[in-house]
Formats: C-alpha cells, structure tokens, sequence
C-alpha cells in the first residue's frame, strides 16, 4: 500500500510540477488597466498561451512572441526588450521564445506549430515567405488595427519591403492589406581585409567607391592583386547562394523576373551577363573556392574581400587584422544592391489581435531596432534620419556609410514570388548557376533552357 | 474437464440472472456513453460540435458509432452474465479511460508544461538523493537480522520522505493549486467525469465479485489480463507509429501544405514521381525540344536523353544508390577486419573497442561540423595532410608532384564521396562492435581443432568466422542499408549553409533531402508523403530481398 501511495503521489507531483512555474524567474511585473503595478506568476516554463489572473482580479494572458536571432547576444537583447515592454502593456504577459538559426530549423518549426495551431501570437518570417503565409491565410491581415492607430505611417519604413507587406495575395498588387512590419533590412558590402589589400598594393577600393571610380573592373583589379600574393590568398569570397549571383545579374542590368514579377527573365541578355561576369571571375582562380564556406576563411586572413550582408558584422568583428567595409562596386547597370528583409507577422489565430498588433509596433519602433542594431547585424528599417545617424555610430565597421549606400543605390527588394513557387524557382536556379560556375554546363545551354524550365513554377 | 474449463471461483453459478447494483450502473453507464457517442457523431456532422470536414470528419463520426456500438452491443451480454460481455466491457472502459484521462491532460495544458518538469527536476534533484538513502538502508536491511523489520521500515519511511520532500519541490503544492485550476474549467471538468466514469466501470468489471457473476474461466482471465499488460505498447503503437504511418499514406493521395485544407488528388503524386520519357536529342536541338511539356531532363546517356517531371527524384535515386553501393561494404567489410584484430585477447582490447564506438555514440551533429571543417578545402586538415603528405614525398623522392587539394564540399565530384567517407567512419565502429560481439559467439573449439589441422590465421577467419558470422553480417548489412539509403543529416550538415543540402549540382540530392525539401521548404506535404511512400518501397523491398537471400542461404546450409 504504502509502494503504491509512493507511485501515485511521485506520479501527481511530476503531473503537478508540469503546472507549476518555475518561481525564480517567472515573478513579473505586468501594469494592469488601472495603471496600477500588479505582481503576478505566470507559467512562463509552458510554452502556451496561459490565463491566469492578477492580484487585482483581472486576467493576464501570455502573448507569445518570437523571432530569429543572429546569435546569443541578439536573444539576449530580445529578452530584454521584452522584459521591457511585457511592463508597458495591460493585461498581458510578454513571453519571448528565441527561435533557432536558418540551419537550426526555424522555419520547420514554425511551420509545424502553425500546422498544430500552436504558433507564437507574433512571429518573424524572412521577406521571401511573406506570400507563401499571407496567401494561405495563416497571418492576420493588420490594416484595420493599423488604420485605428494614429501613431503609425507606412512611410517610416523603407518602401520595397512595405511594398510587399501591403500586397493583396489575390491581385498580386501592392496598397490593399497589411501583413506585418519589417524588423530589419539589410544589404551587401564587401568585407575588406585592409592589411592584405595594403599588402598587395593595390587600391583601396573605400578611395576608389569615394572617387566614383569602384567599377567592376576595378574589382577584378583588386582581386587579381591580393590572389597574386599566394596561393593560399583569394582575392574574393563569398557564399554560393541565390543572393550573391543575384546582384551580379542586377548589377548588370538583369535580374531574376521580369518587371512585374511574372515570368523568368534569367536568359536577358543582362541577365546572362552577369551569370558570365560571375562565373569569369571564379575562372581566374582569384576568387576562393565556389561553393566552400568563406567566412572562417576570411577570419582567417586568406581572403581580401568577402561580399557578405550586415548579418555578418558581429562575427567579423572578432579578427586580428584591420577590416572595413566598401559598397559594392558598380556594374554596368550602375549601382546594385538587394535589400534584404524580414517581417514580424501576426498570427491568424490569435486570441488578442490587438496586443499583437501593440507588440509588432513597439518591436519596430526607433528605441528597439535601435537597440538591436547596436550589436551590429542588423540595420533598422525605418528611413528616419534620425535612425540613420544612430546607424552608422555602431562601430566598427567605420565605414557604415556602405550599407546605407546600398540601401539607397537602386536596391532589388527580396521579395516572393505573388504568382510562383519562389523555393522551387530559387533551388532550381540556384542548381544550373552552380553548374556553369563550375564548368558542368555551358552558358549557351543554361541560356537555352532557363527560362522554358523555371516558367513552370509561375501560375 | 481440462484446466480452461475450470472457473476461478468455486461459489455457485447465477441462474436467475439477478443484476447486482454495480452492474446496473454499468449498464446505466454504458447507455448513456452510447447515447453521447451517437450524440457526438450528430453534432460532428451537423458541425455543432468540432469544425471537422472530410476524413477527418469520416474518421471521428466512425470513431464515435463504434463506441456507440461496443457500448451497446455488450449490454445485453452483461445482463445475461455472459463472460464476453464482460469482456467487452472491460475493454472498452480501460480504453476509454485512457482515452478521457490523455484528453483531459491534453485540456489542462499538462503535456505542454512537461518541459517545467525537466526544469524544475534539474534545479531540485538533489532530493531525489534521499529516496536512494532510503533504498539503501531497505536494501541492506537484511543485514541487521534482528532489527531487519524496523530497518526496512525505516528505510520505507525514509523513501516516502524523500519523494514527499521531492514532490514539494518540484511545485506539489502550487502545482496542485494550479491543476485545480485548470481542472475545474468546463471541457476538462467534463473529461475528468467522463475519465472516472470509465475508471470506476473498470475497476467494478475487474473485482472478484465479477469474476463469479460471470463465471470467467482462468483462461479466459488471462486473455484480458494479456490485452491489458500489452496495453501501453499497443497505445503506443497505434498512437505514434500505426495512424502517423496511415495518416501519411492518405497524405500522399492528397495536395496538402500542412496549413489549408486537404485536396483529394489520387494517385496524381506518384504519376508526377513515375513519369518519365526517353527521347533522342538531334542537332542543335535543346532538352525542352523534345521532352513534352511538364517534363525536364534528369539523365544524359550520349544523344539520349531521360526527361522526368519530377527529375529531382531520380537524381536523388541515382545519388542514394551510388551511396549504397559504395559506403555499405566501406561500412561494413573494413569492419569485419577492425572486428577481427578487436576480437583477440590482448591486454586493454576492451579499451580500444570503447574507441571505435565512440563516433556512434557521439553527437552526429558534432562530428558532422568538425567534420565540416576538415574537409574545408583551404584550412582543412585533411587537404593540409595530403599537402604535407607531397612535401614529404617529394623532398624523399627529389620528385616534384603537386598536391592534389580536392573540394570536398563544393566539387560535384567529391561532395558525395565526403559523405560516403563520412558514412563509412561512422558506422565502421559500431558495426565492429556487432561483429566482435558475433565472433564471441563462435565456439572456441572449432579454432583449436583447425589449428590442430594446421590452419592458418587467414584459413580460419575465412573458412570458420566469416561462415559462422552469417546472421550477424545479414544484421550489419541489412541495417547499415536501411540507414544509408535514408541519410539525411550528413548532406544538410555538411553542405549548408553555403550550398543546399542537394549539394553542388544536386550531387548529394537524396530521397529525403528532396522529401525534406518538397516538405518543409516547398510546403508540399502530400508530394513529400508520396515520396516517403516510394522511398519507404523500396528500402522495404530491399531488406526483403536481403531476407530472401539469407532464407536460401541458411536452406542451403551456407
């Protein structure tokens, strides 16, 4: 008997601890409607959204929020803004959860939450996905809570990614609802190792950008001279995906799609142009190897120039040799970037629509993307100025000016496809570049069958 | 009369068919649980009640006539005390209580807070040490033969003690609180009612009194008590591998995103995987000029071309075959041999095969990153190996050969030979360990009498433990296939971020790379299935042809 009452209690108590709290750090302040402070526990360690009710009788609801930090530190920040806010908001508990990296399986998590309807009330989701969760009506369209707030103008943020965020899914043209706010943008620029490009005696490409005269073949210049140094040097790296081949065919004047977004437009004649310059330049033998990862190669000292976005900043910040930033040279399309971008959303299915749209507000506004953009990966995506000079005091790099510039130099949005499959675009193309990058296909046969095969994946 | 026919009990049989109380209330029970049942199937149908619609709708309205049924159709075998009504009963009421009891945790929100369990675990273990003090002195309590009783009593104490102790800290008394709370909210109020009902009507079902109402035979009681000690198992099975593996069968035959509604497609999916077409390419003339529209080129033979419409898949097909081809026997046969040297008796062997298992038991993700950076073409190791391995020949030779420094990741033609290297270190250690484990199993007899014979090391191993070793090498082989043809974690390690887990020009593209692929990133949840149902075929149709051969061989006398 007394086995048996042992069994049961020790199996209520792990029944009982799965409803408790872990009281040392679940005590938070939440304001109450009153304005008064009111101390409550909540069961911040479960992961749902949980009611319980305040010392003053009212009931405190988990809102649950998440996004995808860049690293440890970023989480840290993110915590602590929510820690922050959760005491600015009425009736509701703060709850973030830091979401994994790209290789961590972010977005498959996502994914099966919001397929189980256990998804965060608010979420962040790269800029591309925006009509994949839009048109399958898993995002709360925000317009009418937006409409309702008076503090809020879409012309604080940068037109490309609001372009995007107001489309309708079903005309596939900008102006109707509104999807979210974007947490970010990025852009490209060119990692520099000065000690190496100092080495090599070759121009500095920062006085080149300066003087008008950062061209590609001034790029290529600067590349063949840090390769000459040794064999172990490249001159150029970066890392083989859709973005880096994509600005060299922007920057020479083509692009992915045609101008409405509509169909393949990656056998232009510009288009192909820069699939040439690109797969020219790895021909040299200057730039480091296609397809390997750069980035602790650069760390390490062995590449001049590592084309890379904001993202990378933290991280490169820990070398030993002195580094800047310059925008990337001009094509002959003239200057090119992308601007790179990811959104907080609000889940359809949530229970407090009104307090996720307060938080997507409060998380895009100047104090906490300024916050996060102080640790270097990001770039806040409101176009204050204001918002811009705090930007280029997060130094080093001190040449912050070059993610502005690109920013601001004819920028391609990233954006997704409103009338096509953009993953199966993307890996489709992403295949054939790499094959003419390594000499598996002829750019005549890439040219000849692009577009016929990658039309498949627009309705 | 044989042990089957002999009753359990020895009280005379009920004629006048009487019903005791509790079996009235179980009857009671049972017909008001129909009633719901067929009530719930109405409301599900109607839409009153759950927003179901299509199979789900079919399967939960089935769902609820069944236990309509069973509750039905076992009353009036319960009435007329015959044994498979109680039976029946019995088994419906535990699988109902299970069934309530999971649901109303579901309700509660108690399997979402098991995370606050570990949590809390981790910060209060150290309580946990008192239950073993007190298992300690119940276990030794033997030694104190005249005090033995009050030892274990107080070691009995002791343990309660300490789980009591451990109870309180891991939350027993907010937690209850809070399960109180949580528990008087209406759905899981109605749950738990329902849970006891069904846990009451089973505990009545169970009790002597019962077994003598219903005259249950001692084989008959087995039965049940054999349905009930499978019981967890079978839940187990039914929950989280048999309606999984039918769920994603019926996936398969569907366009599902894993977000919307189902579309019912048919067989549309495994069309779209098995289509393909051969067509010659004649001069100047591109693939998209003479495969039909739809289709693409996945293979090249010379001016013939094989278009697929979905190319991806034979590509895949293509890569995972070649894999198996090349890593199986790389995992397998240099492992015979590592297990052969392991197999002899030299001091600290066991150490050393303590070694050659860790890469198995050792994270894969940790492994596969540092394997990453090995095979990183510029700061690599292996390819500063392979250069320092030239300088030191060419400086003995006087020769000048330059280095080859292979791409591991990023050349096409290595990408998968990095992985089937991978693959083949991995697994070599632990399939060593099966072997060892195998030759332990050879009688030592038959060594003796061949070294009598005059049996070289090389004749034994060949003609004694490579024989004997059959079944253990059918283990290895059919294994190692299954989980080689499945691999998955290698490619997308090793070649992200910078490239796809298809590697460069789909080099390392397999079946569930692609499944992962169309799944996750592409959103095709149904496409995904079907391919999980191909690949699952064939791996299926593989281990059995493996079977087959291991049959022939052992009838053979091989």
């Amino acid at each position: 008997m007394a086995r048996r009452l042992m069994v049961l209690l020790f199996v209520f108590a792990l029944v009982a601890a799965a409803c408790s709290s872990d009281d040392s750090d679940t005590t938070t302040t939440t304001t109450a409607a009153g304005g008064d402070t009111e101390e409550t526990t909540t069961t911040a360690a479960a992961s749902e959204e949980t009611t319980t009710t305040a010392a003053s009788g009212e009931e405190v609801t988990d809102l649950r929020w998440r996004t995808r930090p860049d690293n440890d530190q970023e989480a840290a920040v993110y915590q602590s803004v929510s820690d922050e806010l959760n005491a600015t908001f009425a009736n509701v508990n703060l709850v973030y959860e830091a979401g994994g990296t790209e290789t961590e399986g972010y977005q498959q998590a996502l994914l099966t939450q919001l397929s189980a309807g256990e998804a965060p009330d608010v979420f962040w989701i790269p800029g591309a996905d925006i009509a994949e969760f839009a048109s399958k009506g898993v995002i709360l369209d925000v317009r009418s809570l937006a409409d309702a707030d008076a503090g809020f103008a879409e012309e604080d943020f940068y037109p490309g990614p609001m372009a995007e965020l107001t489309t309708d899914p079903a005309t596939a043209q900008a102006g109707g609802p509104l999807w979210g706010l974007p947490r970010d943008v990025s852009a490209f620029a060119l990692y520099l190792n000065l000690d190496l490009i100092a080495e090599a005696g070759a121009d500095d490409p920062r006085e080149l950008a300066a003087a008008g005269n950062w061209t590609w073949d001034a790029f290529n210049q600067v590349v063949a001279d840090v390769a000459a140094l040794a064999p172990e040097i490249s001159g150029y790296g970066q890392s083989s995906w859709w973005g880096p081949v994509g600005w060299w065919m922007n920057s020479a004047g083509g692009g992915f799609f045609n101008a409405d977004r509509t169909a393949c437009a990656l056998d232009t004649e510009e288009s192909l142009a820069g699939v040439a310059a690109f797969r020219d330049l790895y021909a040299t033998g200057n730039a480091f190897t296609y397809g390997e990862d750069p980035e602790p190669v650069f760390k390490a000292g062995q590449i001049g120039m590592f084309q890379n976005g904001r993202w990378a900043t933290p991280g490169i910040r820990e070398v030993d040799f002195n580094f800047d930033v310059v925008k990337l040279p001009d094509g002959p399309g003239g200057p090119s970037n992308w601007a790179f971008w990811g959104a907080y959303v609000v889940n359809a299915n949530t229970e407090n629509p009104q307090a996720s749209w307060d938080l997507v507000r409060a998380l895009t506004s100047a104090n906490v993307q300024a916050q996060v953009a102080e640790l270097g990966a990001n770039i806040p995506s409101r176009v204050s100025q204001d918002a811009l000079d705090a930007f280029l005091t997060f130094t080093p790099p001190e040449n912050n000016q070059a993610f502005l510039d690109g920013l601001s130099e004819n920028p391609t949005t990233e954006a997704p496809l409103w009338n096509g499959d953009w993953p199966s675009y993307r890996d489709e193309m992403n295949t054939r570049v790499n094959a003419v990058v390594t000499g598996d296909l002829s750019l005549e046969e890439y040219a000849a069958n692009i577009c016929t095969d990658l039309n498949q994946f627009f309705d | 009369m044989t042990q089957a026919d002999t009753t359990i009990t020895t009280e005379p049989s009920t004629t006048s068919k009487s019903q005791p109380t509790w079996l009235i209330g179980i009857v009671v029970w049972q017909v008001i649980l129909a009633l719901g049942a067929i009530g719930l199937a109405i409301g599900m149908i109607t839409g009153a009640v759950f927003d179901l619609r299509g199979v789900g709708l079919v399967l939960a309205v089935a769902l609820a006539l069944i236990v309509a049924f069973y509750a039905l159709y076992s009353i009036p075998r319960l009435l007329a005390h015959r044994n498979a009504g109680r039976t029946m009963s019995t088994l419906l009421n535990y699988t109902l209580l299970v069934v309530f009891t999971v649901a109303a945790l579901q309700v509660m929100e108690i399997f979402r807070g098991i995370d606050a369990v570990a949590t809390n675990f981790r910060d209060q273990w150290q309580w946990s040490l008192i239950i073993i003090v007190g298992f300690l002195i119940y276990s030794q309590a033997y030694r104190f033969k005249k005090q033995e009783k009050t030892v274990q009593r107080v070691g009995r104490w002791v343990m309660i003690g300490g789980v009591a102790i451990l109870a309180i800290a891991l939350g027993l008394i907010p937690g209850t609180i809070e399960f109180l709370r949580r528990l008087i909210q209406p759905d899981a109020l109605l749950l738990a009612g329902l849970a006891a009902a069904s846990g009451v009507a089973f505990w009545l079902l169970r009790r002597h009194e019962a077994t003598v109402l219903f005259e249950t035979t001692v084989d008959q009681a087995e039965a049940v008590d054999g349905y009930l000690f499978v019981s967890p198992n079978v839940f187990g099975f039914l929950a989280f591998f048999a309606f999984p593996l039918i769920f994603s069968l019926f996936v398969s035959f569907t366009a599902w995103d894993g977000l919307t509604e189902i579309t019912w497609l048919g067989p549309d999916n495994y069309i779209e995987i098995f289509s393909i077409q051969f067509a010659t390419l004649g001069e100047g003339q591109a693939a998209s000029d003479v495969l039909s529209t739809g289709y693409s080129q996945a293979f090249r033979f010379g001016d013939v071309i094989m278009g697929a419409r979905d190319p991806n898949f034979w590509i895949g097909m293509r890569n995972i075959i070649f894999f198996a081809l090349i890593a199986i026997p790389l995992a397998t046969f240099p492992a015979l041999f590592l297990a052969a040297l392991l197999n002899s008796k030299i001091p600290g062997m066991k150490v050393f095969r303590a070694i050659y298992f860790i890469p198995y038991v050792a994270g894969l993700l940790g492994v596969l990153l540092i394997w990453k950076q090995l095979y990183n073409a510029s700061i690599g190791f292996i390819n500063y190996g392979i250069l320092r391995l030239f300088d030191g020949i060419n400086a003995v030779t006087g020769a000048n050969i330059t280095a080859p420094q292979p791409e591991w990741l990023s050349d096409p033609n290595f990408a998968m030979w990095s992985i089937i290297i991978f693959f083949a270190w991995f697994m070599t250690g632990y399939n060593a360990v099966l072997f060892v484990a195998g030759m332990q199993g050879i009688p030592e007899s038959l060594y003796e009498a061949a070294e009598i014979d005059g049996a070289s090391w090389w004749k034994k191993f060949r003609n004694i433990t490579v024989p004997l070793l059959r079944p253990t090498t059918f283990f290895v082989v059919a294994t190692t296939t299954i989980l080689g043809l499945q691999i998955f974690t290698e490619p997308f390690v090793l070649m992200g971020p910078q490239l796809p887990p298809s590697g460069p020009n789909n080099s390392t593209l397999t079946p569930v790379v692609q499944l992962y692929q169309e799944g996750f990133q592409r959103f095709n949840q149904g496409y995904a299935s079907a391919l999980a149902w191909v690949l699952f075929i064939f791996i299926f149709g593989i281990t059995l042809l493996y079977f087959w051969r291991q049959r022939r061989n052992e009838e053979a006398g091989l």
